[in-house]
């Protein structure tokens, strides 16, 4: 693969659309109009780089600075310099290692899923048939639902006497059909993360898909004349092919895994005391209920270095890997 | 970058307060309009929560009308903030130097704001402050006490108490509701296998908590708010919580209370037949009226231990901000609060009056609100500290594996009294 032109995103170029589809946008050296044509995607990048930096760069300092301090909400007060203080009280606080290993558990037990059950659906519907746009839709809309209608959802189906219980209970005779998914640490943590992946296998299954168009056919069909079988094929052709869509899917899908928040905080709250706690929900009771902004800060900084840390490590290992099977 | 769009997200929501935070520095000042010029005050509250609108046209229609009419030169603009946003709408507001000039604040949350220096203390501000507090219940009126100075007067109150119906009664084979921690142990054998629960909850925080404890003859702190252990995990405390611990683990209490979502709801299992008895508010009265039309709830003191019937005041306050450019004109409204036009109006619409002289209109306009106002008599507010909810958070917590059987009573008690020792010690 050739190094990205200046038109191309990284994500244009994981999703794995063919390079040669972008027409070269150069007809910029015309004698004369250098400098306004020179100036123009500025302009047009301005507004959302603005957009950006107030709205993300801006409160991201800012929330580096707050996390060195006992940050005082209100202006007139004076917030306290702390130096590295929350940070050392977080090492310290069982509980964010306790919410820390619920974000890593549900990151660990939805990534694979998602990516497993999502290149199975994409490679089942990247045939032609007259049923596939509906079900590409099917396995689409639970990603655009939501989370808040989904995560109410899930937590009616988990109830007590919710469908869950009544299908395994009841209709299978599985257990006595009393299982109290939400009052316990784990069961609760397989009832979040059971809606996690159910969300989410149709947006890798969207991205697999569009990563599957540009498998070579010729390959393909060279493989099969050659005696390859289907497994042989999907390892040495398909695979390589969409490896920019993997990669981009797994560092995608890691970040998302260890920023869950909105489905424990509506399926659990947190709790039975705690014990389902994830970094976020953590970080939100400290700053908004409890009002200690400094201390919900150093732990969002805390998540992200965690989550750069990883992403670093991912792409690292995927460059390795992918130079391997594309050489 | 696109990663940092994502990284991003996960800081923004600590981070986009900062904005406002430095943002604007305004300065707040506490100048007040000229006597004579015409002013407008704005009061934020929650009355609508739920989709209820009585409440609000009750104000707007009928109370804030004749305030304005007796004070030609004050308009009143009130402003409606759904329950669960409204604490952080008052955080950012606080942030932002944008709070109104009237708040209908959760009690739990006047120490909170007090500590951060956002309200003016009614009891230096207003000549007649004490005359106006003297006349409300004393569980209602210490909820706005802080650090020596009250930061606002109740506005409406409220307590739990026990409420049951004839089916559980029957059922137990009681003729009148358990008056007595004894009567509630006879009760729960009788129930022994019945598939019925012989009380539910919510929750662990200090709202389900306390009225055990107290009514065991046991505390939270000592009275100066200084000391938990020794009180929290003293044996009337712990017997209190093991009578509550013996009766989950056989069964007769549902895990609701240690926090199962999933588990059915206080409202739903009292009418339902599933629990025999629950502590609740007034409130409850409306919900089951609409969805239970054939329910016929009683209720009934909150059963007595040791230490008494005690239970724990809920309800709001009003305070006034330091902000307000208006000082005077709102506090005109908030004396208008305590009149008995406005105490009435909004009894008619289920808020429980704060005045025990109107008791008795109150209780003529429903008759279940005088098991409520006996109960006020005696009935205890939690710790009025800014930590409150850091309180609710350590008693759940602490509680939880209590309850699950993984430790004592005791050891849990006396874990929980040491961090509420160190929050008490910050203060």
């Amino acid at each position: 693969m050739t190094t990205l032109t200046t038109g191309e995103s990284v994500t244009g170029r994981a999703v794995g659309l063919p390079t040669t589809a972008r027409p070269a946008l150069r007809g910029r050296n015309h004698s004369g109009r250098r400098f306004r044509s020179g100036l123009t995607p500025y302009l047009f990048l301005a507004p959302g780089v603005i957009l950006f930096a107030v709205m993300i760069i801006y409160p991201m300092v800012q929330a580096v600075q707050m996390s060195f301090f006992d940050w005082k909400i209100v202006g007139s007060a004076t917030s306290q310099f702390l130096g590295l203080d929350n940070y050392i009280r977080a090492f310290n606080d069982p509980h964010f290692w306790l919410s820390l290993t619920n974000s890593g558990i549900y990151m660990l037990f939805t990534v694979p899923p998602q990516i497993i059950l999502g290149l199975m659906v994409a490679l089942l519907l990247k045939k032609k048939s007259p049923t596939q746009p509906f079900f590409r839709v099917l396995f689409y809309l639970p990603v655009v639902t939501s989370w808040v209608v989904v995560s109410l959802l899930f937590k009616y189906l988990f109830a007590d006497s919710g469908l869950i219980n009544f299908t395994l209970g009841d209709f299978l005779h599985l257990t006595n059909g009393d299982t109290s998914w939400l009052a316990e640490r784990w069961t609760a943590l397989v009832a979040i993360c059971a809606l996690g992946v159910w969300k989410g296998i149709g947006w890798s299954m969207m991205i697999f898909l569009a990563g599957l168009q540009s498998v070579p056919q010729e390959l393909e069909e060279a493989a099969t004349v050659d005696g390859a079988n289907r497994w042989q094929r999907f390892k040495a052709v398909t695979l390589p092919a969409i490896w920019p869509a993997m990669l981009f899917v797994v560092v995608m899908l890691v970040i998302g895994g260890f920023n869950v928040f909105t489905s424990v905080l509506l399926m659990t709250g947190g709790g039975p005391g705690g014990q389902t706690d994830v970094v976020l929900t953590y970080m939100y009771q400290q700053a908004f209920s409890f009002l200690d902004f400094g201390y919900g800060s150093a732990l969002a900084v805390i998540l992200t270095l965690i989550v750069f840390v990883i992403t670093v490590i991912q792409l690292r290992l995927f460059r390795d890997r992918s130079g391997e099977s594309l050489a | 970058m696109k990663r940092s769009s994502k990284f991003g997200s996960a800081v923004a929501i600590a981070a986009a307060l900062a904005v406002v935070a430095t943002g604007c520095s305004a300065t707040s000042s506490g100048g007040q309009g000229k006597p004579d010029s015409p002013v407008t005050i704005t009061f934020w509250g929650s009355y609508g929560n739920g989709g209820n609108s009585t409440q609000q046209d009750a104000l707007n229609k009928t109370l804030i009308p004749a305030f304005e009419k007796a004070n030609p030169n004050i308009t009143v603009k009130y402003v409606d903030i759904p329950y669960d946003d409204m604490l952080k709408k008052l955080t950012t507001s606080a942030a932002g130097d944008e709070l109104p000039d009237l708040v209908r604040a959760d009690l739990g949350w006047v120490p909170q704001f007090a500590d951060l220096g956002v309200l003016v203390p009614l009891s230096d501000a207003m000549s007649d402050f004490k005359k106006l507090a003297d006349a409300t219940y004393p569980g209602s009126l210490s909820t706005n006490l802080y650090k020596g100075k009250y930061y606002g007067l109740p506005l409406d109150t409220n307590t739990r108490v026990l409420i049951t119906d004839q089916k559980a009664l029957d059922a137990a084979g009681m003729t009148a509701p358990p008056a007595t921690f004894d009567d509630l142990k006879a009760m729960a054998a009788k129930l022994k296998g019945t598939g019925m629960s012989v009380f539910a909850d919510s929750g662990l925080g200090a709202w389900n908590i306390s009225p055990w404890i107290w009514s065991g003859g046991g505390a939270i702190t000592n009275d100066k708010l200084t000391k938990s252990t020794g009180y929290l995990d003293s044996d009337k405390s712990v017997a209190a919580v093991q009578m509550l611990v013996d009766f989950y683990k056989e069964g007769l209490i549902p895990n609701l209370i240690i926090g199962n979502q999933g588990a059915t709801g206080t409202s739903d299992g009292l009418p339902g037949g599933k629990y025999a008895t629950i502590l609740d508010g007034p409130w409850m009265q409306g919900i089951w009226s609409g969805q239970y039309p054939d329910f016929k709830p009683i209720y009934a003191p909150m059963p007595a231990g040791p230490g008494g019937s005690i239970s724990v005041v809920g309800g709001e306050d009003i305070v006034m901000t330091a902000s307000s450019k208006h000082q005077d004109a709102a506090m005109k409204f908030i004396r208008f609060t305590q009149t008995e036009q406005f105490q009435i109006e909004m009894v008619k619409t289920g808020q429980m009056t704060i005045i025990p002289a109107f008791a008795d209109r109150e209780a003529g306009i429903a008759a279940y609100y005088s098991t409520f106002a006996t109960q006020l008599k005696s009935a205890k507010a939690r710790l009025a500290i800014p930590q409150a909810s850091k309180v609710d958070t350590i008693l759940s917590t602490e509680l939880t594996p209590a309850f699950k059987g993984e430790i004592s009573v005791k050891d849990a008690l006396s874990k929980a009294a040491a961090q509420i020792d160190q929050l008490l010690a910050g203060n």
